[in-house]
């Protein structure tokens, strides 16, 4: 029997075999309870590579791993190929960077910057959805080199992204084939982790199990550090395995300037002043001050933020329902 | 004489049209707030449903944007899940209504949330794109499409066809593949309100906002839609709902102070 493929999409897409996935899963990631303690610095010195294809999770307004990601900027990481799945302003940020060269397109935002770069083509866009990607990462996730779904069916959306509609041999009806994502290297911020890895995170997930599993490589940074007790009380809640990750970094208000739940809310005087930049000017002068004159996380926190700014963001953190 | 934003127009004929006891995907921004007013007023019992994967929560008021995800409306959930489950909740069939926002759209009910221009690889104006819309679009059972009533967004054939109507360049929805008997079944501009011809799939003009006439409603679309043989008046929204609106969902006008006022005697 032969399967019949009805059309194609046109993009280049993020492939990893999964045969290749599991020998570099097998040989080059650990089992070995070790401590995996680092600065954000050493991290993503560590474990991204110009040219990787990098994705993140939550979202910028929400558990969004902010700190890692100006590590990235700072580090003035070249050719990176995003996922933007869910996200705002870590994509315009990138770009302003000079550190990407290609986006997968779940949503792009943010606002008029990054829109520009997308116009005048110094970005690569490949749109795809939310759902797609989010089931690309699934697929990647489960070891399996595509899953079927039913969406995009139809559309430009589907021209435009690296899926297949083919007949499905047991309905008989057209469905779309959408290739597993296997990213080179994930960046997860969570509530509490372990030295070793073990993570959790309260609230809704996203993709952020998939995202861990799916990954060569993967960082989480934690706002507080757990003994391993804590995911052995209650293993419901654990939500990634020490054996998924690479890099655990301590980062208190990592977030920021989104909120994390629990813990803070986000900045929205912040997000604003992000959220508008619009010319290169504007945004080579922010990455200046907040990102390239610092050094480090903590010298972000206390030159740029400041305690009077995270006492009040910590402040208006009242909703702790669900979140402990 | 009554004064209103077309925003709080479409917000209020929107969430007349949700019913109890039944679950809706909610998208960024006036979604949210269209859910927030129906819950309020209408639909005490409907769930909702929210891609980053919350399930039913019970919102806080007042609305704040970017709070998506947060603490404010992921609050009391029934569950907290993954994206990839809240998307199969669709794909399955469990949710009854989904809305969306739209740049443009076609006679068809397709939809463009990505690029105007004839060049996808230089796009003249670029926008988010799909975000979760081509799911909700593909996979819920009822989608109701909520957009400014302008002569530009209304064309023939999208610039980008990112989220499927009933009719894709002549082909149908199941001759896509796409789930049975779903697409989208209302939608309400800043004017007026359409359903979709039952046989030709095509846009029908079936309600105009009170003080509109059919003809300026019409003139301003770049094509001529099908007209029901009886066209109603919609109400504008009422003084409890526009009551509701300002002073308890969106007092700092996020959402509702957007857009054109409309005076109406």
């Amino acid at each position: 029997m032969q399967i019949e493929i009805l059309s194609k999409g046109e993009a280049e897409f993020h492939f990893i075999d999964p045969d290749d996935f599991r020998e570099f899963v097998r040989d080059k990631k650990t089992r070995d309870w070790k401590d995996k303690l680092m600065d954000e610095k050493e991290a993503i010195k560590k474990f991204v590579k110009d040219g990787d294809y990098l994705a993140y999770d939550f979202s910028s307004l929400t558990r969004g791993p902010q700190s890692l990601i100006r590590e990235v900027i700072r580090q003035r990481k070249k050719k990176l190929w995003i996922c933007a799945k869910f996200t705002l302003l870590e994509s315009a940020l990138l770009a302003g960077g000079g550190c990407v060269e290609k986006i997968d397109v779940g949503f792009l935002g943010f606002g008029e910057y990054i829109a520009r770069k997308v116009e005048s083509g110094e970005v690569k866009v490949y749109d795809w959805s939310n759902g797609s990607i989010t089931y690309r990462l699934l697929a990647g996730a489960m070891g399996i080199p595509f899953i079927p779904a039913r969406d995009l069916l139809g559309t430009d959306t589907f021209k435009k992204s690296g899926a297949l509609a083919i007949r499905d041999p047991f309905t008989n009806k057209p469905v779309a084939l959408l290739p597993a994502l296997n990213p080179d290297v994930a960046l997860i911020h969570v509530q509490e982790a372990d030295i070793y890895g073990n993570a959790r995170v309260y609230g809704p997930t996203v993709a952020t199990l998939e995202t861990a599993m799916a990954s060569k490589r993967v960082i989480i940074s934690a706002e507080r550090i757990v003994e391993t007790i804590e995911f052995r009380k209650e293993p419901n809640m654990t939500i990634i395995p020490y054996y998924l990750v690479d890099a655990v970094v301590h980062a208190p208000f990592g977030a920021y300037p989104g909120g994390t739940q629990g813990y803070y809310e986000m900045d929205a005087e912040h997000y604003m002043k992000v959220s508008s930049i619009k010319t290169e000017e504007e945004m080579q002068k922010y990455l200046e001050e907040y990102v390239y004159s610092v050094d480090s996380h903590e010298e972000f926190l206390e030159k740029r933020v400041g305690m009077k700014k995270l006492k009040e963001l910590v402040r208006k953190a009242e909703i702790l329902e669900g979140f402990r | 004489m009554k004064e209103f934003t077309d925003t709080e127009f479409m917000i209020c004929q929107a969430a007349r049209l949700l019913e109890d006891n039944k679950t809706v995907f909610v998208g960024w921004g006036m979604p949210q707030v269209v859910a927030l007013l129906a819950e309020k007023l209408y639909t005490p019992n409907i769930t909702q449903i929210f891609e980053f994967g919350a399930v039913g929560p019970q919102s806080r008021l007042p609305f704040l944007r970017g709070t998506m995800g947060g603490p404010q409306n992921t609050y009391r959930s029934l569950q907290w899940c993954s994206m990839a489950l809240a998307f199969s909740y669709a794909q399955a069939g469990y949710i009854d209504y989904g809305m969306l926002g739209a740049a443009q759209i076609d006679r068809y009910g397709n939809i463009n949330s990505t690029m105007i221009g004839e060049d996808y690889e230089k796009p003249k104006k670029r926008f988010p794109g799909s975000g979760g819309g081509n799911e909700v679009a593909s996979y819920c059972w009822k989608t109701i499409i909520v957009m400014s009533h302008e002569k530009r967004r209304f064309v023939e054939r999208c610039d980008f066809i990112t989220s499927p109507g009933h009719v894709i360049d002549g082909k149908s929805r199941e001759e896509l593949g796409l789930p049975r008997n779903t697409g989208p079944w209302r939608v309400i501009t800043s004017k007026a309100m359409f359903d979709f011809d039952e046989k030709t799939k095509e846009l029908r003009l079936i309600g105009v906002l009170k003080g509109f006439t059919v003809e300026e409603v019409v003139d301003d679309m770049g094509f001529k839609p099908k007209i029901a043989d009886e066209v109603v008046e919609l109400e504008p929204p009422t003084e409890e709902e526009l009551r509701v609106l300002r002073e308890e969902i969106d007092p700092y006008g996020l959402i509702i102070r957007k857009g054109r006022v409309i005076k109406l005697d």
